[in-house]
């Protein structure tokens, strides 16, 4: 049964708070049981004081009879010893008695009775005993004989095995109660724990079926992930093979153009070390004198020297493209070595190997500092602010002496935005891309160059993560934005992150 | 360069016949006489260098020098000198790589697989015609081993 993280919390929540309860129920009616067992406990020892002090009574009781007896029989007074004594004792006795008998009316009734057939029976007993210590024994007899004595001793007697019946009773119901209490607590505790075993297999069961559903997600994760890794790899094999491609051909391009060069070069020298050696001709009369004569001259002077120069001309500037291709192309290959670099301090180098110029020009770079710390590649944007600058003093003003004005914002997204803005000639709006085309420029070409700067910077922006844009005015200045990203390496492990 | 009287050859494995013709115009300046067999192919070359059979027999005995082009029409000069230093009987003839290319790795590769000489063709036709009169003074003074 799928179970979403909310039912699995719910269900979670749910057994482990049906647990709590039942543990709390579980307390509650022990703590309930082992009071009801405590007064069961106080019951049955109450129940045990009272039937001894009973017991205790009626034996005082008996010894001031037998006491009595003794003395009415022997007229002996030593048997009047037990018999006072059992009577100094029997209040006491009662005493104790009273404290033990459980509180209402029933013991009150009885306390009360029993408290009356004592007085009555003491009184009886004082009477006989007087009587035979005044030695009116037949009058003590006769008392006796009346069986007042007897009869009230009886009641006692009945009264004392009564009650003592009662408190048996009363004792074995405690006794029962306890035990019945102690059976309810086993019961509870037994049920208590088999409810708790199941809340915990309840909590379980919930887990279980989460986990495997998270397994199984995660699994199909997996094989999504490996798909798309494998779709990675593909993309990646395909750019790489592009690349490949792409240096292959910068190779063939500076072989297969370089070579038929170096024929042109070298044969154009041949050329020139044969026409040295044509030279002694032209001062020749008898060739001056000749009908193709000066026309051979004009050759050797003037045509040939021409057009071998135009020749050579040409060919150092092929050089120079082939060249500019092949830089371009290594450049893509160099590896780069993200650092900390202090932007500062780089456009401060780039200003003092600039500062030459500059002086010449009657120009300034400012820097407008803050500056910030960013982590790239130090050559690349040496390269990249060396040539904007160098392009802002190349293509400078005429009218004015060149101002270049430089400027970092960070940007909070993790990017930093450089502008490099000059008070130079500008660049026409339709030339805006056209300018970072390879062996493309624009505007008046009074400038020495091949057309490649812009191109390698917008090559080398785009290798460090980011991007380069201008904007222009005819005759009134440029400014290049660049956005780089601020963490070179950090966007390098996304990057190789999101390859797998 | 002579050793015990025998003449040293000189294969020149260079397909654009522009190069090789300048090459032996600026070895023959730096004084270098010795007899130059050009071949614009690799399968020519390897044919010259180990016969019909392919075994190097047609090679022994003999001082050769090789002047080694890597970019062919029909094969990569590496595969050539592969060919010719894992031989018994052309591995200790000089091979002098001079090609056009200045990548590193190509450089080490040539090193690694027993190049003798790696140069670089300069591009500025002064400086090729230098470098090759250069290597020319240095083909007069080395010394090449016969071939076993």
């Amino acid at each position: 049964m799928p179970i979403s993280n909310v039912n699995l919390m719910r269900a979670t929540a749910g057994f482990s708070a049906l647990g709590v309860l039942i543990l709390l129920a579980m307390v509650a009616l022990s703590f309930w049981m082992l009071e009801r067992t405590r007064s069961s406990t106080e019951a049955v020892l109450a129940s045990r004081g009272e039937r001894s002090a009973l017991v205790d009574l009626l034996s005082v009781i008996q010894d001031a009879e037998t006491g009595q007896r003794g003395y009415l029989l022997t007229g002996e007074p030593r048997y009047l010893e037990p018999f006072e004594a059992a009577n100094t004792n029997i209040e006491p006795a009662f005493a104790k008695l009273l404290s033990k008998l459980p509180p209402g009316e029933p013991s009150k009734a009885f306390a009360k009775k029993l408290k009356a057939l004592m007085d009555a029976k003491l009184a009886e007993s004082t009477e006989t005993v007087n009587l035979r210590r005044e030695g009116k024994s037949d009058e003590a007899l006769a008392v006796v004989l009346t069986d007042r004595g007897k009869k009230v001793m009886d009641d006692i007697r009945t009264l004392i095995h009564d009650e003592i019946a009662e408190v048996e009773k009363r004792f074995s119901t405690s006794v029962d109660d306890q035990r019945e209490s102690a059976a309810y607590l086993r019961m509870t505790t037994i049920a208590g724990g088999l409810m708790i075993v199941m809340a915990g297999l309840g909590v379980a069961w919930a887990m279980r079926t989460y986990t495997r559903e998270l397994v199984e997600a995660r699994s199909e994760v997996q094989a999504l992930n490996a798909g798309l890794e494998a779709r990675v790899k593909e993309r990646t094999a395909d750019l790489q093979r592009a690349n490949d491609e792409i240096q292959r051909f910068a190779y063939i391009v500076s072989h297969d153009l370089r070579a038929p060069l170096v024929n042109v070069m070298g044969f154009t020298s041949e050329m020139q070390t044969s026409l040295e050696a044509l030279e002694p001709l032209t001062t020749d009369p008898a060739v001056l004198a000749s009908p193709a004569g000066p026309a051979a001259v004009a050759a050797i002077t003037t045509d040939v020297p021409e057009a071998i120069s135009f020749i050579r001309a040409s060919t150092r500037k092929m050089d120079g493209l082939i060249n500019a291709i092949l830089k371009l192309s290594r450049e893509g290959q160099r590896t780069l070595n993200p650092e900390a670099v202090d932007l500062g301090a780089l456009f401060e180098g780039i200003a003092a190997s600039a500062q030459h110029r500059l002086t010449e020009t009657g120009g300034e770079l400012k820097i407008n500092h803050p500056v910030p710390v960013i982590t790239s590649d130090r050559l690349a944007l040496e390269q990249i602010f060396g040539n904007l600058v160098d392009n802002a003093l190349k293509y400078r003003s005429p009218a004015r002496p060149p101002v270049i004005d430089v400027s970092v914002q960070n940007d909070r997204s993790g990017w930093v935005v450089i502008h490099v803005r000059d008070n130079g000639r500008g660049i026409g709006e339709e030339d805006f891309e056209r300018v970072f085309d390879l062996f493309r420029r624009a505007g008046v070409q009074n400038q020495p160059g091949e057309g490649i700067g812009l191109a390698h910077v917008r090559a080398l922006v785009r290798r460090l993560g980011g991007q380069i844009s201008l904007k222009s005015e005819l005759g009134t200045g440029t400014t290049f934005q660049v956005i780089l990203p601020r963490n070179l390496r950090e966007k390098q492990e996304q990057s190789s992150e999101r390859r797998g | 360069m002579n050793v015990e009287g025998k003449p040293v050859a000189i294969i020149m494995i260079e397909d654009d016949e522009g190069h090789a013709r300048l090459i032996e115009r600026n070895i023959r300046r730096a004084g270098v006489n010795n007899e130059i067999i050009p071949f614009t192919n690799g399968t020519d070359a390897l044919n010259y260098l180990f016969g019909p059979d392919q075994s190097g027999e047609v090679s022994a005995k003999k001082q050769l020098l090789i002047l080694l082009d890597l970019n062919l029409p029909d094969m990569t000069g590496i595969g050539i000198l592969e060919k010719i230093k894992s031989n018994v009987h052309t591995k200790r003839s000089p091979v002098i790589v001079l090609t056009t290319t200045d990548d590193t790795r190509e450089i080490q590769r040539c090193y690694d697989l027993g190049a003798n000489v790696y140069i670089t063709k300069p591009v500025d036709y002064d400086n090729f015609a230098h470098a090759i009169r250069q290597l020319g003074l240095f083909f007069s003074v080395m010394k090449v081993p016969e071939t076993q």
